[in-house]
């Protein structure tokens, strides 16, 4: 019983709030955008300019190019070393990702179940603790090598930080390339087979070439990340050094801040060339997949149909597969074994060592890389929407910068950020904000890939028409943006967490001794030679990641079907 | 409804990413206020090179009130975090690690000095003359070998320095890259403060039976134990013993002397809780009942060379076997020593 005044006065009364809340929302939009941005320029790009300002610092205080000369004088054997092995890893590590995701694409049933386990837990991969496996393992009284094989092989080489390398690179290499497998056109497939094309030619001619720019993405990302890493080296390369690992001895050795800075100055060179051309092929792969086609169907390909290629491919992934068991068995039975004059029996001693550690310490670690994840997730995916999609002066310089992070080894980033933020007004350091945000930022690069491939799905005209409808900004993020995001949230999640849970370089110098953290532990561990110890860290912060992954897969796998069936 | 819902989302949503800031900035506010008054309160942080000095420093809580947080580092990661600090260090007292670094800490205007009354009772080699560090113990190196590895390579026992340059030796001997470890930088500084000219042809020697520099302190110790290579060059304490003892290893204490390290204990100049810090110091040096618990912890008994006159701690080794070293030449020398040294350690394959 409403009187036509009523809904006169309801009316006029809407159309005010629409004027307002337009407003409020082209204000929030800015915000949100000026946050991103600034964010990025003081969590990014000043802590790198510090470096870089550090590295021009000479003798006397003033500027200097010296330290250039000397560490391109000195460098250039480590340096070639870096880029042997950054070949040689992308390329292994490529063809093995390759393989891994199609059998994980192709297999069916208890296989494919089997396949995403592996993965998943291999994509934990707490650092150093793999590289211990690897010696244990390979070593000269390696557990195969030796006690099995009764061969004595030297795994302190070069070989042996790109074999590692390559296996460590693979599972976050497969989930991308699975990603883009599933949005392959299934009717080029279709209509080949209808041709008459065998399984192998269709690999061959059809499903290679259409995921050959994501392929080469796939080798350019292992190969930055291959430069950048220091970890493998310092504790499998023996006497062979990379660039990252002697910008690592700089820092812990020689404390020479000046020195390591300029190296890394020459890690970014190679870096933001390679950023260049990610752009140029990622937006080639785009156009190849098809990018509406969102069902995500199984590849209707049989690898073992697929003559000579299809097994070796499965017999190279079955070897990784293999692999990786070992490693992670490896780990989990070395926190209870002891060994007393080459022989080993079971033990409790290390769980005790664990449990002085104190609980507080785990916990501390779930709640940093939640908050992380969470945070960084929300973050990629803003960032990733304002990048792609909006017209925005300056965006490749901004994406650049946030691809930065990646390229450097996690010591520097940690170092950068004491530079940066150990000063009024910036002082930052002996807080908890200052771990979370190298985090975050650390991790970013990564999570902001995930996000803008999933973008990729999302047809630009769906935007337009729903802003041409009326809708305003956040209502397009939130209803349209957002809902398409899904799948990359939980894939970014993933990550975040992991990441969160293991990255060790970075933070080392930022921990607070109030805040320590499980990873900074395991760090210790490791350098203390506690590998007992270093490995039964390494197997419950394994647990708590799948637990939580497992977890934040109901809880979406959950939300997803209510949507189902609500409509 | 609707519209007022995502309203309500973006504030959220920008209300959250400001809330990371702020919420996390609330606990960077110090738990106790700092107090610069002489009676000492608040908290100190050390940077130790352990996590096993709590009932150390649970003794100095009871006794004073201060609460004590401890971080474990190496001392190079000490140095690289105390420049990049740049004057406002993160923590207030430094707790072990080789003596070199903290000699050039001190030239490097980083340490505050401390001054007490004990310290006249401490050897003159393993204090600072201004009072900018002290020892708190000496870590010896000696050799460590592998018996079953030995027996199956068929090598004989190492007695001395010289033996090591055997070429029966040839890559089956693991020391630590000197920068990064405070003992085998020790070695490297005596060994050739001991052989005067000869010292570099000495360890050119070495080097063709080195298997690789370790870039950790417990490398050589770990690689041995685990029956990877033969021969180690390592500390030698009390924990050592005890993996000896479990994994059928010899310790070795060279005939022709043990290099040896003072382990430093400074204040860094500028922290919060300067005051708690230096009288730290003054605690554990002025009582032996300190200094033994200190030794009790460590399972070392290196205190007895620093202060004589304790009592109740008795040496595992003989001291005259120590090597005479020239400690003022740690620091000056290291940057000379390391830059000479690099080249030895890299990959042979590749130069070859």
């Amino acid at each position: 019983m409403k009187s036509a005044g009523a809904i006169q006065k309801n009316t006029e009364k809407r159309a005010s709030h629409d004027v307002l809340f337009s407003l409020c929302e082209n204000a929030a939009d800015k915000l949100i955008l000026l946050v991103l941005l600034g964010s990025v320029l003081l969590f990014i790009l000043w802590p790198i300019a510090c470096i870089a300002l550090r590295s021009l610092r000479g003798a006397d205080g003033g500027v200097s190019f010296a330290m250039f000369g000397t560490v391109l004088r000195q460098c250039g054997e480590s340096l070639r070393n870096s880029v042997f092995v950054g070949v040689f890893t992308a390329v292994l590590s490529t063809i093995l990702s390759l393989s891994a995701a199609l059998v994980c694409a192709t297999a069916r049933g208890w296989k494919k179940t089997l396949c995403m386990i592996i993965m998943l837990v291999a994509m934990v991969s707490p650092p150093f603790v793999s590289s211990l496996a690897y010696i244990q393992l390979y070593g000269r009284r390696g557990w195969i090598t030796y006690r099995l094989l009764h061969l004595s092989l030297n795994p302190y080489n070069r070989w042996g930080v790109i074999l590692m390398q390559s296996i460590s690179f693979v599972p976050l290499n497969a989930m991308f390339l699975s990603g883009i497998l599933e949005k392959l056109d299934e009717g080029s497939l279709r209509s080949a087979r209808d041709l008459g094309a065998s399984g192998g030619v269709i690999l061959r001619d059809i499903v290679l070439p259409l995921i050959r720019p994501a392929t080469l993405v796939c080798l350019l990302l292992s190969f930055v990340r291959s430069l950048a890493d220091f970890g493998t080296p310092i504790i499998i390369g023996g006497r062979f050094s990379t660039l990252a690992a002697d910008i690592y001895l700089q820092v812990v050795g020689y404390s020479d801040l000046e020195k390591s800075s300029a190296m890394n100055m020459f890690l970014l060179i190679p870096s933001i060339v390679f950023f260049f051309v990610y752009r140029a092929l990622m937006r080639r792969s785009d156009r190849l997949t098809d990018a509406s086609r969102t069902a995500q169907t199984e590849l209707g390909l049989l690898l073992p149909h697929c003559g000579a290629m299809g097994w070796g491919m499965i017999a190279l992934s079955t070897v990784f597969f293999v692999m990786i068991v070992l490693q992670y068995g490896c780990v989990f039975l070395s926190g209870f074994l002891k060994s007393t004059k080459g022989v080993y029996s079971f033990t409790l001693q290390y769980w005790d060592q664990l449990w002085r550690i104190g609980s507080s310490t785990m916990l501390r670690s779930v709640e940093y890389a939640l908050i992380v994840s969470i945070a960084g997730t929300v973050f990629a995916m803003l960032f990733a929407y304002y990048m792609d999609r909006r017209r925005i002066i300056g965006r490749s310089l901004f994406d650049c910068l946030a691809t930065l992070p990646y390229m450097l080894p996690g010591t520097c980033f940690g170092i950068g950020y004491i530079l940066a933020f150990n000063h009024a007004p910036l002082k930052l350091t002996g807080t908890a904000l200052i771990v979370l945000a190298n985090m975050l930022f650390k991790q970013l690069p990564t999570s902001t890939k995930i996000c803008t491939a999933s973008l990729a799905l999302l047809p630009e005209v769906q935007e337009r028409s729903a802003r041409d409808l009326g809708a305003g900004r956040l209502a397009v993020l939130r209803d349209v943006v957002f809902p398409a995001l899904r799948p990359a949230f939980l894939s970014c999640f993933v990550y975040n967490f992991t990441s969160s849970m293991t990255t060790a370089g970075s933070i080392i110098f930022l921990i607070d001794a109030k805040r320590q953290l499980a990873v900074f532990k395991l760090f210790d561990a490791v350098y203390q030679g506690d590998y007992a110890l270093a490995s039964l860290i390494a197997s419950v912060i394994t647990v708590i990641v799948l637990l939580v992954e497992g977890l934040a897969f109901l809880i979406t796998r959950k939300g997803e079907n209510r949507r189902v069936s609500r409509t | 409804m609707k519209k007022l819902f995502s309203l309500l989302l973006c504030v959220v949503m920008v209300l959250s990413l400001v809330a990371c800031g702020s919420k996390t900035d609330d606990t960077q506010t110090p738990d106790e206020p700092q107090d610069t008054a002489p009676e000492l309160s608040g908290t100190m942080k050390v940077v130790a090179t352990g996590d096993v000095y709590g009932p150390l420093f649970d003794a100095f809580t009871a006794d004073t009130g201060v609460e004590v947080e401890c971080l474990s580092m190496s001392s190079g990661e000490v140095l690289s975090k105390l420049r990049a600090e740049g004057g406002t260090p993160s923590a207030d007292l430094w707790f072990g690690g080789g003596i070199d670094a903290f000699m050039s800490a001190k030239d490097d205007g980083l340490l505050e000095p401390v001054t007490f009354d004990a310290a006249a009772e401490l050897g003159d080699e393993y204090k600072d003359t201004e009072g900018y560090w002290y020892s708190k113990g000496i870590t010896i190196v000696g050799f460590l070998l592998n018996n079953s590895l030995m027996e199956e390579l068929g090598l004989t026992a190492p007695e001395s320095w010289d033996d090591l340059t055997d070429s029966q030796y040839e890559g089956e001997i693991v020391m630590s890259n000197p920068a990064v470890s405070g003992t085998n930088y020790a070695v490297v500084n005596a060994l050739l403060q001991a052989k005067g000219d000869q010292g570099w042809d000495y360890f050119e020697a070495l080097n063709s039976n080195i298997a690789y520099y370790g870039k950790r302190g417990s490398d050589p110790k770990n690689k041995v134990s685990s029956g990877e290579f033969a021969v180690g060059i390592s500390y030698i304490d009390a924990s050592i013993e005890q993996a000896a003892e479990e994994n059928d290893l010899t310790i070795v204490y060279p005939s022709d002397g043990m290099p040896w390290v003072p382990e430093g204990v400074a204040v860094f100049k500028n922290a919060e809780n300067v005051d708690a810090a230096k009288y730290f110091v003054e605690w554990l040096f002025s009582s032996d009942d300190h200094l033994r618990q200190l030794a009790e912890i460590e399972q070392k008994n290196g205190i007895k060379v620093i202060k004589p006159s304790i009592e109740g701690i008795e040496l595992s080794y003989d001291p005259t076997l120590l090597m005479t070293e020239d400690l003022s030449l740690f620091g000056s020398q290291r940057t000379e020593i390391l830059d000479r040294f690099e080249p030895l350690m890299g990959d042979k394959a590749a130069a070859e």
